[in-house]
């Protein structure tokens, strides 16, 4: 018993899992409720991994997998950016890099009525939230925070879009991100990030949105000191 | 519909705009300036003739094979060359399978019409028996990853390829003298492809009505382009196949410039791919060299293997060495402990094991290249001297793990005795091993 | 072999900075939308368009401009020896190329949501048919009445016996010299395409490359002319000329 023990959460937390590892076992957790994050699954007593990452565990008690894709899966709340890909009658199908289009009503938006319903051509990129994430229907997208106001949301206009990962995006999202800071120090630019793994970055001059595109690209393998080393290297590239 | 839909690529309206932009400053996308090249690696693999191109992102691969067949009626005395071109859709979703598109059948045009039709190959010396057979040369182009300009990365490729491909030698004979004889790789050395000049192709992204040139578009910036022109020069400054399939026009000062720059970086493009070319070749003719030894002293083929190991990576030129071992500093001290551990043991416990140590070390294994062979030939064995230290720590850890008594000491005790018999076969060329032969007899 | 003979006159006769004769018609295939029969000597190639109509795949609409497709293929019968199949891969490359060049003349932005068709057959092929396609297509296309920006003409020419010659024939277009077939916009004065075979020095290139130009001019002074004459025709047939 005691050796099952030994393969309890505590020990595997921080650590990396693959597909098929058991990381919990319910057996010996009576009476305890646990939450489980995205990347775990239950089957009968053991909750296992179905994707590869670092365990992580939050306080009180949710476990989930922290892993690194190029796809996207939907989840509420998210705040993504999307591409318009077609439309039909009041609604956009838009690419947010899912498994299906998702869907934003041309209503979405704040204070729109039937009559002034914006038009976007194919191509559009949109900062949108996902408010419904059901199972066997497309996902639909809101241009408006959960109180009806833009908040930000809709189109971007100019700048440049790149794609990264989920897990890129998910570190610039963080309060504290080196590459985001190191850059912020010397250049000025607005930022867009997308948890589905879309960035759009806009400045005045193209030049700064090339350096911070770059820059974003290059940190993806790399710690918080080796981003800033790695910024402040590029800035005194350019500055030469 | 909706299916097509998601699975295509898609491009924003900024992006196109920022591309465009972003260029009338001089400025792309990747930092590049309108007319830099992306980093070029090209690999090659175990066989002759397979080569591996990377260009940024692009990555492809390339194949030569030959087959003796008929020849062409209205070509009796030639042999062919033929390109095929594959465009997986691992390497992009546009991609489809099945027959090749139209853009890979361009690809395999354009390629073709700067290698064969600018008679880069010498297809004449491909005819064995004039009429009934000759080589037909075929170059297999993969596209593995998609990151824009295919054409310069598969030309790359094919070129790679075709200049480190060996034919087996063949002989007419028999009693008729109609019979072809084809000659195993040990038996007769294969042959190398005759190639006359190397036609490299330049690709030119036009933007912005044809008034910004850029070279070597990357995948943003060929979604963006209105025009796109290739260019197939060599080094010599000849022109040996241009493509500006239709699209946006431009004036004609710009084509004669985008010309210009191309055979301007054909001679910097040639220079690499030589230099890789020959390093591989380098690297072949000294695993030849050391084929020797295995055959005369069968009963050590299990170091043998590690041997190559160690030797495939330490590659040619000294400055390759020199970078990699500094990453090996660290795992060449933990490995040299163990060594001297281990080497303690197996010498206390078998000593004929320790005998046969050395015949699986052979100094040639070490990068060298074949003119300070022959010089070291003459020199009899003053070999290890010419050896930098680095390397010789390099050849002790790697050889380790399982030859751990071979350490370099050991060697050049013992190459005195029983080291130079295997340093001789080694070396010597077959010709010179033969007269002597005949000599003692 | 002498491509050139020392009194500067070629295998048929011209000069190296000779055409062969041109022969135009426009309005040959009664079904078509536009047509043309396009002959340069012996090399005759038939034109006809489809279009602007509404498009048959629907997955590959454009929102912002018009489809163009393009089919090139050469009939069986038009070549000495019977040997092309119908889909080899030059036939591919050289819709491609044809389709991307009509492409560059057309204002397709003016009709979106619709697909314009052109098919080209070689009837008798005598070298140059890929310049013979283009200037058949661009009659076809006006016939058609579909805006175009410019007349897109093409003409090829080569270099042989160290000589530049013009609208190369069979013989010497398989004398295994440089090929350049150029395309124009001729009064936008923009290089729409450009094709090289085989190898030659970028001075002698410049030089082919001009004279490949300068008869891409003449060929649409003759286009205009053709297009001119049948206009007229239309205007009498109407009966206000």
């Amino acid at each position: 018993m005691d050796t099952k023990v030994s393969v309890s959460p505590k020990s595997l937390i921080d650590q990396i899992v693959v597909p098929g590892d058991v990381v919990l076992d319910l057996s010996n957790m009576t009476n305890q409720t646990i939450k489980l994050g995205s990347g775990l699954r239950q089957d009968g007593d053991a909750i296992s991994a179905v994707r590869a990452g670092k365990l992580s565990y939050s306080k009180p008690n949710t476990y989930w997998v922290e892993s690194s894709h190029k796809r996207y899966i939907p989840r509420l709340e998210d705040h993504v950016l999307g591409i318009v890909v077609d439309y039909k009658a009041e609604n956009f199908w838009v690419d947010i890099k899912g498994a299906q289009l998702a869907l934003l009503p041309g209503l979405a938006f704040e204070g729109v009525t039937r009559r002034n319903m914006p038009k976007f051509e194919v191509g559009t990129l949109l900062y949108a939230r996902v408010v419904k994430t059901n199972t066997g229907m497309n996902p639909e997208l809101s241009c408006t925070d959960a109180s009806g106001k833009a908040a930000l949301f809709g189109p971007l206009r100019d700048g440049f879009m790149f794609e990264t990962s989920t897990g890129l995006s998910r570190m610039l999202n963080s309060q504290t991100c080196p590459v985001l800071e190191a850059l912020g120090k010397k250049l000025c630019f607005e930022i867009a990030i997308g948890i589905n793994g879309r960035v759009w970055v806009n400045a005045t001059a193209p030049r700064s949105v090339i350096i911070v595109a770059n820059a974003i690209m290059n940190s993806e393998s790399l710690s918080g000191t080796q981003q800033r080393i790695m910024v402040e290297k590029l800035l005194a590239k350019i500055s030469d | 519909m909706e299916g097509r839909l998601a699975n295509m690529w898609r491009l924003t309206v900024n992006e196109s705009k920022f591309v465009e932009t972003a260029l009338q400053s001089e400025l792309r996308v990747d930092g590049r300036g309108l007319y830099d090249y992306r980093k070029l690696t090209i690999k090659f693999g175990k066989e002759y003739g397979s080569s591996e191109v990377q260009l940024g992102q692009t990555h492809v691969m390339g194949f030569v094979t030959a087959q003796l067949v008929q020849p062409y009626k209205d070509r009796p005395n030639e042999g062919s060359l033929s390109i095929f071109t594959e465009f997986s859709p691992m390497a992009d979703p546009s991609f489809e399978p099945g027959r090749p598109g139209e853009s890979a059948v361009e690809l395999g045009r354009i390629i073709d019409r700067g290698l064969r039709e600018s008679r880069a190959v010498d297809t004449e010396s491909l005819c064995v028996l004039a009429g009934k057979m000759v080589w037909s040369v075929r170059i297999d182009l993969h596209i593995l990853d998609n990151g824009g300009n295919l054409v310069d990365a598969a030309n790359i490729a094919a070129l790679a390829a075709l200049m480190t491909f060996r034919r087996p030698d063949c002989t007419v004979g028999g009693e008729n003298s109609q019979d072809v004889i084809i000659h195993s790789p040990e038996e007769r050395e294969p042959l190398p492809l005759i190639i006359h000049h190397i036609p490299i192709a330049f690709t030119f992204g036009f933007f912005n009505k044809g008034n910004i040139v850029v070279m070597d578009p990357t995948y943003v910036e060929e979604a963006v382009m209105c025009g796109r022109m290739t260019v197939t020069v060599n080094a010599n400054g000849d022109i040996c196949a241009i493509q500006k399939p239709g699209e946006e026009g431009v004036n004609q000062s710009v084509i004669l410039h985008c010309l210009r720059l191309a055979s301007s970086r054909a001679a910097a493009t040639t220079k690499i791919i030589r230099e890789e070319v020959e390093a591989y070749n380098r690297e072949k003719n000294l695993q030849k060299v050391k084929r020797h030894p295995t055959m005369a002293k069968s009963e050590v083929s299990g170091p043998m293997v590690v041997v190559k190991e160690g030797h495939k990576k330490s590659t040619a030129d000294q400055e390759k060495a020199a970078e990699r071992s500094r990453e090996d500093v660290e795992r060449l001290n933990l490995s040299s402990v163990e060594l001297k551990g281990r080497k303690k043991q197996e010498a206390a416990a078998s000593p004929a094991n320790f005998k046969g140590g050395p015949s699986s070390w052979d100094p040639y294994t070490e990068a060298m290249d074949v003119d300070s062979l022959k010089a070291s030939l003459a020199s009899k064995g003053a070999s290890p001297v010419t050896k930098s230290p680095i390397k010789k720590k390099m050849d002790g850890s790697e050889n380790t793990q399982k030859d751990g008594e071979s350490s370099m000491e050991d060697l050049t005790e013992d190459l005195g005795k029983d080291g130079e018999l295997t340093l001789k076969d080694a070396v010597k060329p077959k010709k010179k091993r033969k007269t002597k032969a005949v000599k003692k007899v | 072999m002498e491509y050139v003979n020392p009194e500067g006159l070629r295998l048929d006769g011209r000069r190296f900075n000779e055409m062969r004769q041109i022969v135009a018609e426009i309005g040959v295939v009664s079904k078509a939308d536009g047509s043309a029969v396009f002959e340069m000597g012996n090399t005759k190639v038939i034109a006809a368009v489809y279009g602007p109509r509404e498009i048959q795949n629907k997955s590959q609409k454009k929102n912002d401009h018009a489809l163009v497709l393009c089919e090139y293929s050469m009939a069986h019968f038009s070549t000495g020896d019977r040997r092309r199949q119908k889909n080899d891969r030059r036939s591919t490359e050289l819709s491609l190329v044809i389709r991307q060049t009509m492409e560059a003349c057309i204002s397709t932005e003016l009709m979106p949501h619709s697909q314009i068709d052109i098919f080209l057959q070689v009837l008798q092929a005598d070298g140059g048919t890929r310049s013979a396609c283009i200037n058949a297509a661009t009659l076809a296309l006006a016939d058609a009445g579909i805006p175009m920006r410019d007349l897109a003409v093409s003409c090829s020419a080569g270099y042989l016996n160290s000589t530049p010659l013009l609208d190369l024939n069979y013989l010497e277009d398989s004398a295994g010299g440089a090929d350049v077939t150029v395309g124009i916009l001729p009064k936008l004065d923009k290089v729409t395409l450009l094709q090289m075979d085989a190898k030659l020095p970028m001075e002698t290139f410049e030089t082919v490359f001009a004279l490949a130009s300068e008869g891409c001019k003449a060929i649409a002074e003759r286009i205009r002319e053709v297009l001119l004459e049948n206009t007229k025709q239309l205007e009498y047939r109407r009966g206000s000329a």
